[in-house]
């Protein structure tokens, strides 16, 4: 450990966040490594590898704490390390990651603070409970849950789904609909795990994700105070992050990629003669790979934009991730044969993470779906 | 010679060809009982895989060695999985030509067509002169796309947004899947100009026949009881070829522009004056020399507001301010640039090889040249280049231009 982080405050003087993906990446090699078939076939939650990320600055780099240099492209490719090893965790820390946009964006002085610092620290743990929200603003379902306005907050009602990163002592941002007036108008807030009136249910098993914790969350007369709203309004607040949100699940695209390509290279050797029969050779995805990688850190350089075009290239970035690690998981089960189709193998439950990522929201259709929206000529009414 | 005895040989690790599992004599085998250090050559013959069952004689020594990733032998495999053959971004005249063009010269290249429409084929320069010639809306499709996909044995795309090129790939992504193209042809076309006091939303843009049916619905027939107000920015070719439409067909009409006089810069003084001349007695009032500030609607009525402080109503609002090529899959496919998509002057080819492009989105020389006679020559040429056969060298020149302005027409 102490090795560790000599070295980072060695490299940090060069490079800021050189130092922490290395680490990043020991962590993944190593501790995450050995305990990825568990998270995936006996549902371990890794909460001892996540508190580490957070020792080891993962969860800061697209943080602009201590007036630190903020770096989306160095948070991405924390989630690329983690997920090019787990698919499971690296959604995990892009839960925790997305969370942390929130809080800080919120200007809520009871959400940034020490609130924030314990939260990037990854002392304290939280997710996001905003796959119906984010459909729901694309026009595809409605909102889930319904808030009434009262002194002093909201009394919230509803059950969301699957939430993901979930613990007692864990917190997400979720939002709900105000009833009761004349126009639309929403509200986004935390919630914490253990607060009256939020009750945790178990979900279905999960494909891939068994190990990340995921409930239904129900919430019956919750009360959500002024110290835990991050956006009241809610559809400009979201305008501005939407781009950050997606940006940010690239790397879980990117990494699940680049994991299925290394395990291509491991069976050159002895396989090469026969795999050289095979599309999507691993040198042909990582050309395309490292393409898409290069066009996803320009976009992360102004995460914050919101113009239209360069939303249709963040969406279009996100798609690519998708439809790379669908192919390359794919082809890399082709290139393994039957030793990547044993349960034990991290081949064949990279497959399964490769859909994760395609199906999780936005999914690939929902993101073909924006783009056509966003590109149809305005015309007028 | 004794000293031989006790050199210790590092521990060496051994594969199952089964199932690729990897036997490391320093970490041994707790589940077989063989504690670490155990040399693969002490385990028993009858020992198992603790993963697969094989046996010891199925492994086979594994030296840990780095792969160098490099690019692998020329491909011997056909490749065509997902092979979209040659794939042309456009349904215009372009795209449609283009089409034509490659399947008169080869009867079996897969050809794909990527339309943001519905790919109808139709005359663009129909639009600013159907009132006049009193064609109806429907006659204004020559062809419907289905039918043309059908005859060009094409395979059609319609409503599909080409967004990004992965040239790694050789990939065009669109809002309806990913293309592996063996050649991209670009015919696109150019959009209106974003002028920022012009907003969409309540400015028309004529640019497309989608948007010419639309505008055509809401205007409706002219009404002597109720007329309806037309107010055109930009008094070019496409801005005073549908005002004199319009006009013709018995619209209110008004015509801004920031030159002095119609088609400035196109036509002499003189021939200008002329033009005015000939509008006379319709519907029709030229205001130059104004710029727009903006443009308001309420009531259903929208107002545009000049930099010099006058006012104009009217119920429909039609942008003619010019065109630009729009960027993205250029960018993307890192195309050269220069006010349009650079292509060859000779060969039409961008800087990618595999690329080419024609039509309203070329530039030639910095040079955009947005007119219908050079594109079947273009796309004849790049047909040649695509199918392998020698085409002529393309002849850049501006072709004769006919002002269809229905009062007093000009060539230019």
């Amino acid at each position: 450990m102490s090795a560790v982080m000599e070295s980072v405050g060695f490299a940090s003087a060069v490079k800021p966040h050189e130092a922490m993906l290395q680490a990043v990446r020991a962590l993944a090699d190593g501790p995450l490594a050995e305990l990825a078939d568990d998270i995936d076939r006996r549902g371990i939650y890794p909460k001892g590898i996540l508190q580490r990320l957070g020792e080891l600055g993962a969860f800061k780099a697209h943080m602009a704490m201590d007036g630190a240099t903020v770096d989306f492209g160095a948070a991405i490719r924390a989630i690329t390390e983690v997920s090019r090893v787990c698919g499971a965790t690296g959604f995990m820390v892009w839960c925790h990651d997305v969370c942390g946009v929130y809080m800080e964006q919120s200007g809520n002085p009871a959400l940034t603070g020490s609130a924030l610092a314990n939260h990037v620290a990854g002392h304290t743990l939280g997710a996001t409970g905003m796959s119906n929200p984010m459909k729901t603003f694309a026009g595809i379902e409605t909102l889930l849950l319904k808030a009434r306005e009262v002194e002093g907050g909201f009394i919230v009602n509803g059950a969301l789904p699957w939430v993901s990163n979930l613990g007692p002592d864990h917190y997400f941002g979720a939002v709900a609909v105000v009833e009761g007036d004349n126009s639309p108008r929403e509200v986004m807030f935390i919630v914490h795990c253990d607060a009256q009136g939020v009750e945790l249910r178990h979900c279905p098993s999960f494909s891939a994700m068994e190990g990340t914790n995921t409930f239904a969350v129900r919430l019956t007369d919750h009360f959500v105070a002024a110290d835990k709203l991050i956006a009241d309004p809610v559809r400009p607040f979201i305008g501005r992050i939407r781009a950050a949100f997606i940006l940010l699940q690239v790397g879980m695209g990117l990494g699940v990629a680049q994991g299925a390509i290394d395990s291509m290279w491991q069976v050159e050797r002895q396989l090469g003669h026969v795999n050289e029969f095979l599309e999507d050779r691993p040198d042909e995805l990582q050309a395309e790979l490292d393409a898409l990688t290069e066009r996803t850190m320009q976009l992360a350089r102004t995460p914050y934009a919101h113009h239209k075009e360069f939303l249709i290239d963040v969406l279009d970035a996100r798609a690519h991730a998708s439809e790379l690690s669908l192919r390359a998981a794919q082809s890399a089960l082709l290139h393994q044969g039957a030793r990547g189709y044993l349960m034990s193998s991290a081949v064949q439950r990279r497959v399964r993470e490769s859909h994760f990522v395609a199906i999780v929201t936005p999914a690939i259709k929902h993101l073909r779906k924006e783009i056509a929206r966003l590109s149809a000529d305005e015309m007028p009414a | 010679m004794t000293l031989a005895l006790v050199v210790e040989v590092a521990f060496k690790s051994f594969i199952c060809r089964a199932c690729g599992l990897i036997y490391d004599e320093a970490k041994g085998d707790a589940d077989s009982g063989l504690a670490p250090g155990t040399r693969f050559d002490d385990i028993p013959d009858d020992w198992a895989c603790p993963l697969c069952g094989v046996t010891k004689a199925d492994f086979e020594p594994y030296e840990v060695t780095a792969i160098e990733r490099r690019a692998s032998a020329p491909r011997q495999t056909a490749g065509t999985r997902g092979d979209a053959g040659v794939v042309i971004v456009g349904a215009g005249r372009a795209g449609w030509q283009m089409a034509q063009a490659l399947r008169e010269r080869d009867a079996d290249v897969p050809i794909t067509l990527v339309a943001a429409c519905d790919a109808s084929v139709y005359d663009k320069p129909l639009l600013s002169v159907a009132l006049a010639r009193g064609l109806a809306l429907s006659a204004l499709v020559k062809e419907p796309a289905a039918s043309a996909a059908q005859r060009l044995h094409v395979r059609l795309l319609p409503r599909t947004h080409a967004v990004s090129v992965s040239t790694q790939a050789n990939t065009l992504r669109t809002t309806r899947g990913s293309l592996r193209y063996r050649h991209l042809v670009l015919a696109h076309g150019a959009e209106a100009r974003e002028v920022a006091q012009l907003p969409a939303a309540l400015c028309w843009r004529i640019n497309h026949l989608d948007a010419y049916l639309k505008f055509r619905a809401l205007l409706g027939e002219p009404d002597p009881a109720a007329p309806q107000r037309v107010l055109i920015a930009g008094a070019g070719l496409v801005g005073c070829e549908l005002a004199n439409d319009l006009a013709l067909a018995g619209h209110a009409v008004t015509l801004l522009d920031i030159n002095a006089l119609p088609l400035g810069s196109l036509l002499s003084e003189a021939a200008s004056h002329e033009l005015l001349d000939a509008w006379r007695g319709l519907p029709l009032r030229f205001v130059g020399g104004v710029k727009i500030a903006s443009v308001e609607k309420a009531g259903g009525v929208c107002t545009v507001q000049t930099e010099d402080c006058q006012r104009f109503d009217a119920e429909h609002v039609i942008a003619a301010t010019g065109l630009q090529t729009p960027g993205r899959l250029a960018q993307s496919a890192g195309l050269a640039w220069s006010n349009g998509i650079a292509v060859d002057a000779v060969t039409l080819r961008t800087n990618v090889p595999n690329i080419h492009a024609l039509g309203d989105c070329i530039s030639i020389d910095g040079q955009a040249l947005r007119f219908i006679e050079p594109i079947g020559r273009q796309a004849n040429l790049i047909a040649g280049h695509v199918t392998g056969g020698a085409g002529l060298p393309y002849a850049n020149r501006r072709p004769p231009v006919r002002v269809k302005t229905g009062s007093k027409g000009f060539t230019v």
